[in-house]
């Protein structure tokens, strides 16, 4: 009877293994945890449309996906030590990635760099930073962006002229490639003189910035105003001087403010992103770098030209006019 | 019939029946597994499909019931005499009735927007260039060319029908740009059916995104609306759709009514559930399948976890149950063993189990027989031996009795009447010591007197020619033996051995003895035998050979045999012209009791 016993013991104990390591497994299975993603934005401001659409489609991705997720922002786009603080303790809560929209070109770049050396997949939406460090770096192509509102003042112009750009802070990699594309259009034709100012991140200072301007120099003819508050500060100043039928101004972004400045005809045009699309990508992005899989260097969520005949097509509608807190 | 595969050739019933009951349980876990799984999945599938149809229909309920709220006001509207008129081309006669007039208008389209959270303008658009609201507050936007507006267009050539739009941003009025699904129509003369104008109410698209968005089904499910040409009226994801981050299936929602189908491939395979609104609009249910398997992959890895441990119990107790079944065979065949050794004292103790009991009792009762019929064997084994004893017994008295009448018949002839009567007196006490006693045990110490006896008469008749001697220690005199085996070797030794040879002869009666045994030497030295006829002699046991001798020899050795054991009996030791030695083997027995060697004897007598 022993030998068969034993077989039959064996096969017992075999079987109780098999159960033990399927139910192991199986509930590793179920307890498979969510990834974790962190998203620091350049403003918790909630009177920033543009962010609010922006984490609109940030919490429609983490809905869709099933992530985690933490949205931070400091309190202002010039607050970069506040942001490196957010950057800091995010690595210290080690989530498996960070999507961040740099308020600093450059300061941000050490935090940057210790976020990827600790392990953390690192996805930059809208403003980049000066390091190799990003996995991925979701955003317009601000250049092309820049390109397409020069292009606009140059057709609204027709003629060689002094323009005035208004970037609304000095070192943030959004506005320092809007400028370029806008340089890069308008220096082209001989006789244009461009001219670039910075309003440290305020509107009242764009617009102060814009009236100072507009009363001193009679040859301005052109403003571009590189985001929302500079070209809705330009506006005013332009609105409140009477001066619309002379001077062009081209806008970035959109806002109720800026839609009234188009209906009135004071802005001709503005080139809007598509803020949706940038924080739905970034963290399917940042998701896909989670999961190991390759993710594109650099993904141009694009940019469109709303001018006062296109602004109600229906395509256009839903970037121009986005129902968020409604 | 093939030989089954290694793994299955357990030798043991009881690891068989474990591995069968193993085996079947198995196979029914894994078909109750496959059937519920898959009646699960058809459950799950048919529960999501009621689900978002009926979720679907509600959504539909709910819009439908704005708007109809919307029709009823257009009715209202339609009819109302003030908006006739002030619509009119005729318009008013003075000044003051035209403000009255529009006032009038005013408060009617206020009283119909009143209360109505969701109306976000109600407004008339004269073709005589008037314009009437219900929001006093409201003014038209100067930038924006309201009867370039597709509301305005599309009522235009309608003629009179509703005409609904998808959402979009209504820019109509100055400073407002709210996010609105419009109700436009034009209006007629009830008079004479002239057009007058466009009248528009906007409901807060808010109010329906609101009641939208929070609408999942599962985890990714989504709900969304087209218009009529395809558009979408509201879509949780529009902005991936307009940049083609994402696609919808609206080709073919258009396609069907109040129905279901599925599109994709794999994860993303999506089952859309599409509810036609009624006027125009179609609501979309979007469930993800992979969700409901997803709910199936749970519900089969409890299935199978909870199979596994059935499988383990149910091994556990088929190894239980067979291990009751096979423990009482096992022990059965363990009192077998110890039957086939010989042990027939044996009972085995009776299982529980009603079919092992009966095998048990069955057992018990056939070994009891067997013990029986064991006895009763040994028992005629015993009476045949006892009455082949008595049959040798009875043949030696009347061969003694023979050799001795011929004895005193030739001192008869030799007229020695006084040797007669001592020969004649002695056989009386030898018959009356050994014959008339129904012992068939008696002392050595009695066997000698009778031999002494038997001696003193040949004695007489050999004279001179016999002489012998007697050596039995004291020791073993006392010990008892199966009467009249000395005779009949004395006998012999005188009539083959002495009487053939030349001269005297002598017999010496001897006696040796081991820790058991006793052995008693009667020699002579007669003539001796040839080997050939030492071995001849002690194989016709009690038979006489063909001119009646030798009768004797035999008879002893069988008696010995028969009673004390093939062991005892009688050796020859003979050499021609020197004599013979005959070696009387028997066990020292003091009583009269059998010995044990006889029930050892019939145990050997298979």
């Amino acid at each position: 009877m022993s030998w068969t016993y034993k077989r039959a013991l064996a096969a017992i104990i075999l079987l109780l293994v098999a159960v033990a390591s399927l139910s192991y497994c199986a509930a590793g299975l179920s307890q498979r945890e969510a990834v974790r993603i962190t998203v620091i934005i350049k403003s918790d401001a909630a009177s920033s449309e543009f962010w609010q659409v922006l984490i609109d489609g940030v919490y429609e991705a983490a809905e869709e996906f099933g992530v985690q997720l933490e949205v931070r922002g400091s309190r202002s786009e010039t607050d970069v030590e506040a942001q490196i603080a957010l950057v800091e303790q995010a690595i210290e809560e080690q989530p498996d990635a960070i999507v961040l929209a740099a308020n600093d070109f450059d300061r941000l770049v050490p935090a940057a760099d210790r976020a990827r050396a600790s392990g953390i997949k690192l996805i930059i939406v809208d403003s980049g930073i000066n390091s190799d460090a990003p996995h991925s770096v979701v955003a317009t192509d601000n250049i092309i962006a820049g390109r397409k509102a020069g292009e606009a003042m140059e057709q609204e112009l027709a003629r060689p002229a002094s323009i005035v750009i208004l970037s609304y802070v000095k070192n943030a990699a959004s506005h320092i490639d809007r400028e370029k594309g806008v340089r890069a259009v308008l220096e082209e034709s001989p006789g244009n003189r461009v001219e670039a100012y910075y309003v440290e991140g305020s509107e009242e200072n764009a617009y102060r910035k814009a009236l100072e301007i507009l009363k001193s120099d009679q040859a301005v003819v052109g403003i571009v105003g590189l985001n929302e508050p500079t070209t809705v500060g330009a506006g005013r100043a332009i609105q409140e001087l009477g001066l619309k039928e002379r001077v062009v101004l081209i806008g970035f972004d959109s806002s109720v403010n800026e839609i009234k400045l188009l209906d009135e005809g004071v802005m001709k045009a503005t080139v809007i992103q598509r803020p949706f699309q940038m924080g739905y990508l970034s963290v399917k992005t940042a998701l896909e770098a989670v999961q190991g899989k390759k993710v594109p260097e650099t993904i141009d969520t694009g940019s469109l030209l709303i001018t006062k005949q296109n602004m109600y097509e229906e395509e256009n509608q839903k970037l121009l006019f986005p129902f968020v807190n409604d | 019939m093939m030989k089954p595969p290694a793994f299955l050739r357990f030798r043991s019933m009881q690891t068989n029946m474990a591995l069968a009951f193993a085996l079947l349980i198995l196979m029914m876990v894994l078909i109750m597994i496959g059937v519920s799984y898959m009646l699960s999945q058809d459950a799950a599938q048919a529960n999501a499909k009621a689900y978002t149809t009926e979720l679907v229909k509600q959504v539909n309920t709910n819009i439908k019931a704005y708007v109809n709220g919307m029709e009823y006001i257009t009715d209202m509207v339609d009819r109302n005499p003030y908006v006739q008129q002030y619509l009119s081309p005729q318009g008013y006669q003075t000044e003051g009735e035209a403000y009255h007039g529009r006032m009038a208008v005013a408060m009617f389209l206020e009283s119909m927007a009143v209360s109505r959270e969701d109306i976000s303008s109600v407004s008339v658009f004269g073709y005589n260039g008037r314009f009437a609201t219900g929001h006093p507050s409201l003014e038209l936007n100067p930038y924006v060319d309201y009867a370039q507006l597709n509301w305005y267009r599309n009522a235009q050539e309608e003629g009179g029908a509703y005409v609904i739009s998808s959402s979009h941003v209504q820019p109509v009025f100055k400073d407002r740009y709210p996010w609105v699904v419009s109700l436009s129509t034009e209006l007629r003369s009830r008079s004479d059916g002239a057009k007058l104008g466009i009248f528009l109410i906007d409901l807060n698209f808010s109010v329906m995104n609101n009641m939208l968005q929070d609408i999942r089904l599962g985890q990714q499910g989504y709900l969304f609306i087209i218009d009529a040409e395809g558009k979408i009226v509201y879509h949780p994801q529009q902005q991936l759709i307009y940049s083609n981050l994402k696609t919808e299936e609206i080709t073919r929602v258009l396609q069907v009514n109040n129905a279901s189908f599925t599109s994709g491939e794999g994860a993303g395979l999506k089952m859309y559930t599409v509810q036609d609104s009624g006027f125009g609009w179609k609501i979309v249910g979007v469930t993800y399948m992979n969700e409901l398997v997803g709910n199936l992959d749970e519900m089969r890895l409890s299935f199978i976890v909870l199979g596994l441990v059935c499988i383990v119990l149910a091994v556990i107790i088929s190894f239980m149950v067979s291990r009751r079944i096979g423990q009482p065979l096992k022990q059965l065949q363990s009192y077998m063993k110890e039957v086939e050794k010989g042990n027939f004292d044996i009972q085995v103790p009776v299982p529980t189990t009603i079919e092992i009991g009966r095998l048990a009792r069955a057992f018990n009762m056939m070994v009891g027989k067997i013990k029986e019929l064991m006895a009763q064997v040994v028992q005629d084994q015993e009476l045949k031996r006892a009455n082949e004893i008595r049959a040798l017994q009875a043949q030696i008295n009347p061969h003694f009795l023979y050799n001795t009448l011929d004895s005193i018949i030739w001192m008869a002839e030799s007229k020695r009447s006084d040797e007669v009567v001592l020969m004649t007196s002695a056989l009386a006490k030898l018959f009356r010591a050994s014959i008339s006693n129904g012992e068939e045990l008696v002392t050595i110490h009695i066997e000698l007197a009778h031999i002494t006896n038997y001696l003193k008469i040949q004695k007489m008749r050999y004279k001179n020619k016999l002489d012998y001697e007697i050596q039995i220690s004291e020791s073993v005199r006392n010990y008892m033996t199966i009467k009249l085996i000395l005779q009949p070797i004395v006998e012999n030794a005188i009539y083959h051995g002495i009487k053939m040879k030349r001269g005297p002869g002598r017999i010496t009666i001897k006696s040796e003895e081991t820790k058991t045994d006793i052995v008693i030497i009667v020699a002579d030295n007669g003539c001796g035998m040839e080997p050939e006829h030492v071995s001849t002699l002690l194989e016709r046991s009690g038979r006489a050979d063909k001119d009646g001798r030798g009768v004797g020899v035999g008879n002893v050795h069988g008696r010995l045999k028969l009673y004390y054991g093939p062991q005892y009996g009688l050796r020859f030791e003979s050499t021609p012209g020197e004599g013979t030695a005959v070696y009387i083997r028997f066990p020292k027995q003091l009583s009269s009791q059998p010995p044990e060697s006889v029930s050892q004897a019939g145990g050997a007598n298979r």
